[in-house]
């Protein structure tokens, strides 16, 4: 079960350069064909000043950069009992080829519930907020896990 | 690809344009696992699936998300998008065909800013719910 006092408990995000394949490897691997995900010219005409992340990018140096074990590890969750029961992004500035995103990753909330069976379940939410190389915020991203018991 | 939408374009109730995906293939999954750095077994290999008691691979939560924002950034430019958020229902499979649709269930003028939000839904050949999303957008006004 998750432990509550870990709330609040704060990690590193590291620096993560945002590549041009990279955005274009994640929309060819959705199956996206929006052009401004792989083309700068037609992201230009429609008032991108180059190709910008696409919506759930943020994933992408959540998992190469992983600090999920750490903050997994400190919680003392048991890796077999989760299930990832949902995500939010919140987006304040476009992401684009060349800039450099760091995350501070926040445990924000553990709250134990029960299910109608009668079975318990603790809600982790686990919050990320990225900032670009100028120290603007650009993203803040909300995981949900639940660690059933 | 997304067409400039203006506030006064929209209704409440206006359909999203659905989308259709492509059946989920081994291919997409160890693509979409390169891609996000998620190789997680459950997503790549069926024995390891089949052990977890999900009768072989599934799909990675996420790239259902993605098709989800596949389906806003094709209706509102991305540029205008503000929040999104998906909640993972089952599990999806090989072959699974995802088809995305929802519509716009709120509109409102908010500290001037004209916001939309929305929500969708993403189903399997099954009408079995994958994942429900909602999105808020920041839209521009003609009269401005």
């Amino acid at each position: 079960m998750a432990d509550k006092s870990q709330v609040g408990r704060e990690y590193e995000l590291a620096p993560w350069e945002v590549e041009r394949c990279k955005i274009k490897e994640l929309a060819w691997a959705i199956g996206d064909p929006n052009p401004i995900y792989t083309d700068k010219e037609a992201a230009a005409k429609e008032g991108y000043q180059d190709i910008p992340a696409p919506p759930t990018y943020a994933t992408v140096p959540g998992n190469w950069q992983s600090n999920t074990g750490q903050f997994m590890d400190d919680l003392g969750i048991n890796y077999m009992m989760i299930v990832h029961g949902g995500e939010e992004y919140e987006y304040h500035k476009e992401i684009y080829p060349g800039d450099v995103i760091s995350g501070k990753t926040t445990v924000a909330s553990v709250v134990e519930k029960e299910s109608k069976s009668g079975s318990k379940m603790d809600i982790v939410i686990i919050e990320t907020v990225y900032n670009n190389q100028n120290n603007e915020k650009v993203l803040t991203a909300r995981t949900t896990i639940i660690e059933r018991k | 690809m997304a067409q400039e939408l203006y506030f006064e374009d929209i209704n409440v109730g206006d359909a999203i344009p659905s989308v259709k995906k492509d059946p989920v293939s081994k291919d997409q999954l160890w693509r979409y696992g390169g891609a996000s750095g998620d190789f997680n077994p459950l997503h790549m290999d069926d024995e390891w699936g089949t052990m977890a008691g999900m009768g072989g691979r599934i799909a990675h939560g996420m790239l259902l998300m993605g098709f989800v924002g596949q389906a806003v950034t094709n209706y509102v430019p991305k540029k205008y998008l503000k929040k999104f958020s998906v909640r993972f229902g089952s599990m999806t499979k090989l072959d699974d065909v995802i088809t995305i649709s929802g519509n716009i269930k709120d509109k409102r003028t908010e500290n001037g800013g004209n916001i939309i939000t929305g929500e969708l839904l993403a189903t399997d050949q099954n009408g079995d719910m994958k994942v429900t999303g909602t999105f808020e957008a920041a839209l521009p006004s003609k009269s401005v």
